[in-house]
């Protein structure tokens, strides 16, 4: 059991870190869109539905990897100063009361919707002749489908929490502040910051 | 137990929401209004409980919706849900607006990473020596820059925390203005174009967001300067909250090889210059002198090439006069023309060039026109090139006068250079060297970013591609340069491709997860909001409003106190994306524009940053200070902050031209 959902949990963020990777694609492809309309002279019609897929996958594919790593945004006005156990019960009822009835109902309307898409061959009409949109159509339900393994993973993990009366550890990945790596970055060491005490009175 | 503080200011605010909502409740005949009214409710209460926003959003919006879609027709009320959900979910994945924002979040992650922060505080600190405060004006401006062009208050003030922080307390600052800039300074970016913040209001309200970007400009710039102004009067009327820098810190070294040519004279540009055109200088190479000669230069050559730059902008013919011909034909997109001719380059020249024997189709002019025009450009080269040609030959001959805006502006212009010519010592050729080095190329990318966005080259998304592809390089440049210094030039291409896949990667991943965050928050608001609207919440809140009888003034200061007192529980994509839906259709009813209320909002979102318990800049400070520096002193620098951004909320209220100004001439 505990296996399986590590192996969910390694699965969403490899998944999720693959997608990641379009943000390079996409950068790319907008700069070489832009040059090569204003440099080259030739624009491509089907540029802004390309660009529209490529967000739209990383972000709805990203969305059980940043689950995994407690990325989405929280009010943080009472949750931090809770207990774990009173934080794993909210956590625990709230995942079964709004998350599984919400991302189950998305993906189950997702796959309708793919289908129809696929039924029709349906392409898309931002321009005359655009490019097909059921792939990008098929991304909801695939994308629910992670979220959803993914929130039984976190409710799990609110399971032990109750038990344990602590958070079960999370897997290491790359945050927004790493105060090491940024003190590397400017380098600052740690006798830097102690030593900055202000000079005593009548020093100067 | 005894209950935490904190957990009672917070269990007193959901109280505060929840009892009026059970008191007023017109229990025996509930309609739906009230339940899309009590849904609002309980969702802030939810929210505050610390489960992720996107899903409760998503979660509660489901139930309602259905309970919406059931008192119709209980039949289809389930289908009717899945469709809303898939259909609002779908149009978050296509959103125009929110394709810019994992662009403009992976160009911060880049910029951030680029490593010239020290440098670009350095040189800034230097630069400032001798203003007042001049450490914590170093501080603010480099915060305004670096916050600009990266968007992330944590990373901004944790940063600052380390290189400022420390160097303001040994230089003798108070703790608590020394805490105060770099916080009040870090959350800048929140407000100055190109923000994440100002998207997601426009996408939520429904506002351009090339207009916002224009309109916050100056406010961004004005609260910057409030910041830097009370600091100078601060320091000037009490020094010893903030000494001025000792000889030795103001101190600027001069490289080896300028020492020699700098005992010839103060001035390096007269010196150099006459090293340059006169005498050859001894033992100092002829490579080295004119490289030092034409950066002395080039604030005089930079100024020079805007001055003539303006003088032909300001004296090229009139282009009005072909829009003219051009307007009969294409009456149904207006929009699209006059765009396209407000920049004459490309077709007026296309136009004045007569066509060539009497071949009219598919002339040169169709080929440089831009996308939207092409399509067009045939018929309308077909009909208007005989007859407007010669009359647009005849104005490109004569030039318009050269209106006195130009001389005034030309004259400042010049003064400057005669100054900066004047006042080049060799110590300022240092400093400028290292603003060269570390301040242009940032505000370049800024402003070329903000420019093609605000003068409408590029759509947001199409400059934040662009300034992601600059912030790859600005990082690969300054990596590249720092090991160079360290390793030598040899090796370090090896260590700085090393390097780089490191920082793509992170800075890849940290946008995805950024991104997923901001955008399955869109997610479950669209969810949530269109549940709201179902249940006709959105009209019971109007009829309330209006029964108050309010002015349009009382109006605004009403909203703005709401925003504000939100801010303290709530972060700023909940305001925004739950409750500006709210607000925004009451605008039309006061004759409110939503683009100004979305500049007070944006601005008021600043306050809370600032606000304790939740403000998260003071947290990220507290992590990277010395020990001695406690948390109330965080918050105690950070309240005359605080009152300077409610002052700069009722300058912009009462002067809304410094917001409305920018977006009014450009998009008349």
């Amino acid at each position: 059991m505990q296996k399986a959902l590590l192996f969910i949990d390694r699965v969403s963020t490899w998944v999720g870190q693959a997608f990641s990777w379009l943000i390079v694609v996409l950068t790319f492809f907008v700069s070489w869109e832009v040059f090569s309309r204003y440099a080259l002279d030739a624009p491509h019609a089907w540029a802004f539905d390309a660009m529209a897929m490529l967000y739209g996958t990383l972000f709805m594919m990203a969305g059980a990897y940043t689950l995994s790593k407690n990325g989405h945004v929280r009010g943080d006005v009472l949750y931090g100063f809770f207990r774990p156990r009173t934080q794993a019960t909210i956590d625990l009822t709230l995942y079964i009361v709004f998350f599984l009835p919400g991302v189950f109902a998305l993906t189950y309307a997702g796959y309708f919707y793919a289908s129809e898409s696929w039924a029709i061959n349906e392409h898309s009409n931002v321009t005359a002749d655009g490019p097909p949109v059921y792939p990008f159509k098929t991304i909801i339900p695939i994308a629910g489908a992670f979220l959803f393994a993914q929130g039984i993973v976190e409710i799990v993990r609110c399971v032990i929490c109750l038990r344990q009366g602590a958070w079960p550890s999370r897997e290491q990945d790359v945050e927004e502040v790493d105060v090491d790596k940024l003190k590397k970055m400017v380098h600052v060491t740690d006798e830097d910051i102690r030593g900055a005490a202000p000079l005593p009175e009548g020093t100067k | 137990m005894k209950m935490r503080k904190e957990l009672v200011f917070g269990f007193t605010i959901m109280g505060l929401i929840l009892l009026p909502t059970l008191i007023f409740m017109p229990w025996t005949n509930l309609t739906n209004g009230h339940l899309g009214l009590m849904m609002l409710a309980l969702v802030v209460v939810a929210i505050m409980m610390g489960f992720p926003t996107a899903f409760t959003l998503m979660g509660m919006g489901v139930f309602f919706a259905w309970l919406a879609y059931r008192s119709v027709n209980p039949q289809v009320a389930v289908q009717q849900v899945l469709d809303l959900m898939v259909q609002r979910t779908y149009g978050v994945m296509n959103n125009e607006s929110l394709l810019a924002i994992p662009l403009f979040v992976f160009m911060g992650y880049l910029v951030e990473r680029a490593a010239l922060i020290e440098r670009l505080f350095k040189s800034l600190h230097l630069a400032l020596s001798r203003v007042p405060g001049s450490l914590a004006v170093a501080t603010i401006v480099t915060c305004a820059i670096f916050a600009t062009a990266t968007g992330i208050v944590g990373a901004v003030v944790t940063l600052m925390g380390l290189l400022a922080f420390p160097a303001m307390l040994r230089a003798g600052y108070n703790t608590q203005v020394a805490a105060g800039a770099i916080t009040a300074g870090g959350c800048l970016g929140i407000l100055i174009p190109p923000s994440v913040l100002l998207i997601v209001y426009g996408a939520t309200a429904g506002v351009s967001v090339v207009k916002l970007y224009a309109g916050a400009f100056f406010p961004g710039i004005m609260l910057a300067m409030l910041y830097v102004g009370y600091i100078i009067i601060l320091a000037k009327i009490k020094p010893s909250l903030a000494p001025p820098l000792s000889a030795a810190d103001r101190k600027v070294d001069i490289p080896e090889k300028n020492r020699e040519l700098a005992q010839r004279g103060r001035n390096s540009l007269a010196v150099l210059g006459r090293a340059v055109f006169g005498a050859p200088p001894s033992g100092v190479s002829k490579r080295t002198v004119v490289g030092q000669f034409l950066i002395a230069l080039l604030p005089a050559l930079a100024l020079g090439s805007i001055i003539l730059y303006s003088l032909d902008v300001s004296t090229r013919p009139d282009v009005v006069v072909d829009t003219s011909g051009l307007k009969g034909f294409d009456s149904g997109d207006t929009q699209a023309v006059s765009g396209g001719l407000s920049e004459p380059p490309a077709e007026s020249t296309g136009l004045a060039e007569p066509p060539k024997e009497g071949e009219l189709a598919a002339p040169p002019a169709a080929e440089p026109a831009p996308q939207v025009a092409a399509a067009r450009a045939e018929p309308v080269a077909k009909a208007a090139i005989p007859k407007p040609a010669p009359a647009v030959d005849k104005v490109a001959a004569q030039r318009v006068d050269i209106p006195t805006w130009f001389w005034i502006f030309g004259g400042i212009l010049l003064a400057i250079i005669a100054i900066t010519s004047f006042v080049m010592t060799w110590e300022r050729l240092e400093v400028f060297k290292m603003l060269l080095s570390s301040f242009f190329p940032l505000a370049v990318l800024i402003l070329a970013v903000l420019g093609s966005i605000v003068f409408g080259f590029a759509t947001p998304s199409e400059a934040a591609a662009v300034g992601a592809f600059g912030g790859l390089l600005l990082a690969l440049g300054y990596r590249y340069i720092n090991h160079r210094r360290e390793v030598g030039s040899g090796p370090a291409v090896a260590v700085t491709m090393r390097d780089m896949g490191e920082i793509l990667k992170d800075s890849s991943f940290l946008t995805a997860k950024t991104t997923a965050m901001v955008c399955w928050l869109f997610v479950g608001s669209a969810i949530f909001s269109a549940a709201f609207a179902l249940l006709g919440g959105q009209e019971i809140i109007e009829r309330w409003v209006l029964s108050l009888g309010l002015t349009p003034i009382q109006f605004m200061v009403l909203a703005q106190a709401i925003i504000f007192i939100l801010g303290w529980p709530l972060e700023w994509t909940e305001i925004i994306v739950i409750f500006m839906p709210i607000f925004i259709p009451l605008l039309a009813k006061f004759n409110i524009d939503p683009l100004f209320f979305g500049l007070l909002v944006a601005l008021n979102l600043q306050t809370a940053f600032l606000s304790p318990p939740v403000a998260m800049a003071a947290f990220y400070l507290k992590g990277v200070s010395p020990p001695h520096v406690t948390l109330n002193q965080i918050f105690g620098g950070m309240m005359p902050f605080m009152g300077i951004q409610i002052v700069a909320l009722i300058l912009l209220y009462m002067f809304p031209g410094i917001g409305m100004w920018l977006p009014s001439v450009l998009y008349k």
